[in-house]
């Protein structure tokens, strides 16, 4: 089976600031990531990498089998192809917000349609078929009362649910999900968490996904990654995850002692692992 | 070059100057004057726009005859019948002046349509049509209505073809610009979160653009149109019809009752037309 994401020597650097630095990252398909450390850490940078958001200057990036550069550039049908496998859940992107919740969960399967579908779909007329699945995405996230509401009358958790229902509606074979729950009460988190599971159950359905709850690592990945200063500490499997790996990934606390007074047990161990 | 408060105050300074220059050419010209008698002039034409024509059609002499010195009587008029027929005049060409404003204005709108895209810096078109479109919009905006309607009497002839297409060459300009502009005051984050799911440019623009500047795009319409209704009675001037060949008629016969009334039309269209387009604006938001 091919790797869903394979970085080699790769290097983002912005004026002089290392960003990321990654001499080997493999992701294979099928398998569930998630990528913790502080901010600046080169946590989003690595997403917006491989969501070919940001260009690759230096190394080998592969997504789903496609070279991203550096090199020649995509062709524009590749190009296509590649954003339709890849969903994103990034702060980034917003809904579109004079369109319903329904209309922006249905822009998902845009490039689904072929031939006359996807001319009536300038229209916004769409296949009774997809209509129904997008009433189903919304029902699963509790929406259907909201489904005809205007997105920007939506409220923060709301418009996330209606981004997941959009990427459900995508049938993504990547999905690349940047802090999912922030800015989300408990239930919300519970239940985004729970669709984006549902997104990625789809057999050989790659997730990749930053978090900062650890609570939420055990729901959302199989293998965690720790990140500092755009290099990769540690790559474990989430059972092995200590809360003493997280502290010293994150440093100290405010309040709390500095490590160096105080060494946690993990702290070595985790400089030893990286 | 220019920052904070010292460059704020050199380009005060710097309007100043350019206000006082004027100021002192006219004066130094002795263009600067405002006639012989302003005072008896400004009470005089008070007086005469104080009695609207249109009055005469419920109040107006049913018999007014005309004498000579000697007595003789020469002509004999009924106010009220006389007036009545203007009316109708004013409303049949007030019809027209409306006609004129919308066709223009619709025109205009379809061809900035295209030409806004292409302009718009976030749509990224190639840049040399950019340029091209950006030429063909500035030059449509600088050269005004009335020098338009000028030229196109000259070509297409006196009537109301003639005041339409000038009303739509010059509000291309405009159109283009407010387009290009709410265009470029786009959610871009949207935009990208549409393409980001693969779809084709095509639907990117009809999922992403179109429903967010639509609305924009009505209310610009809407504002461009009332502007028109306005213009498209100074084209009576030049022959393109409508209530400007009434106003260039009273006032060429120094008929200023006349010319009272036909002005009350106009600012009751405009003021008629822009209760109509703020409902509809609101409604919109």
């Amino acid at each position: 089976m091919t790797a869903a994401l394979l970085l080699e020597a790769v290097r983002v650097q912005v004026g002089g600031r290392v960003l990321l630095d990654v001499p080997r990252l493999a992701v294979a398909a099928g398998d569930r990531v998630a990528i913790v450390g502080p901010n600046g850490a080169g946590k989003s940078t690595l997403l917006r990498l491989v969501a070919a958001l940001l260009p690759a200057a230096q190394g080998r990036v592969q997504v789903l089998g496609r070279e991203l550069g550096p090199g020649p550039a995509l062709a524009p049908a590749a190009r296509r192809a590649l954003r339709r496998d890849t969903g994103l859940l990034m702060q980034g992107l917003h809904l579109v917000p004079r369109l319903s919740a329904r209309e922006n969960v249905l822009i998902g399967a845009l490039a689904r349609l072929q031939g006359a579908q996807a001319l009536r779909s300038w229209l916004r007329w769409y296949p009774p078929a997809l209509l129904a699945e997008a009433d189903a995405a919304l029902a699963a996230l509790g929406l259907t009362a909201r489904a005809a509401q205007r997105a920007d009358r939506l409220s923060g958790g709301e418009r996330q649910k209606v981004a997941l229902a959009r990427l459900q509606l995508q049938r993504p074979r990547l999905v690349l999900a940047d802090e999912p729950t922030s800015a989300l009460d408990p239930a919300a988190t519970q239940a985004v968490c729970r669709a984006l599971c549902a997104v990625a159950a789809e057999p050989g359905c790659t997730l990749v996904s930053v978090v900062h709850d650890p609570e939420l690592l055990p729901l959302l990945a199989t293998r965690v990654i720790g990140m500092a200063d755009g290099r990769v500490c540690w790559d474990l499997p989430v059972a092995e995850l200590s809360p003493a790996l997280l502290r010293e990934l994150y440093g100290p606390r405010v309040g709390e002692p500095a490590p160096a007074a105080q060494p946690a047990p993990g702290a070595r161990l985790g400089l030893a692992a990286g | 070059m220019l920052a904070g408060r010292a460059g704020f105050a050199t380009l005060v300074l710097l309007y100043a100057a350019l206000v006082l220059l004027c100021l002192a050419t006219l004066a130094a010209a002795g263009d600067l004057s405002i006639g012989r008698n302003p005072w008896d002039n400004l009470l005089k034409t008070l007086g005469e726009f104080a009695r609207p024509s249109f009055v005469d059609v419920w109040f107006g002499p049913e018999r007014l005859e005309y004498r000579s010195d000697d007595g003789t009587l020469l002509r004999v008029e009924n106010r009220r019948e006389l007036e009545a027929g203007f009316l109708a005049a004013v409303a049949r060409a007030a019809w027209v002046t409306f006609q004129i404003a919308t066709l223009g204005s619709l025109l205009a709108a379809l061809l900035a349509l295209p030409l806004a895209l292409l302009v718009a810096r976030n749509l990224r078109a190639p840049r040399p049509l950019a340029w091209a479109a950006k030429g063909v919009l500035d030059v449509s905006r600088a050269v005004h209505t009335l020098v338009f309607g000028l030229i196109l009497v000259g070509i297409v002839g006196l009537g109301p073809t003639a005041g339409v297409l000038a009303i739509a060459l010059h509000s291309m300009g405009t159109y283009g610009k407010l387009f290009a502009e709410s265009i470029e005051s786009l959610d871009m984050a949207a935009v990208d979160a549409v393409r980001a799911t693969g779809a084709s440019e095509a639907q990117v623009f009809f999922h992403g653009v179109w429903p967010a500047v639509l609305p924009q795009f009505v209310g610009h319409h809407l504002y461009v149109w009332e502007f028109n209704i306005r213009d498209s009675t100074i084209l009576g001037l030049i022959g393109a019809g409508g209530l400007g060949l009434l106003i260039s008629e009273a006032v060429s016969l120094f008929q200023w009752s006349r010319l009272a009334t036909l002005l009350i039309v106009v600012v009751a269209l405009v003021m008629l037309f822009d209760a109509v387009s703020r409902r509809i604006r609101e409604a919109l938001q």
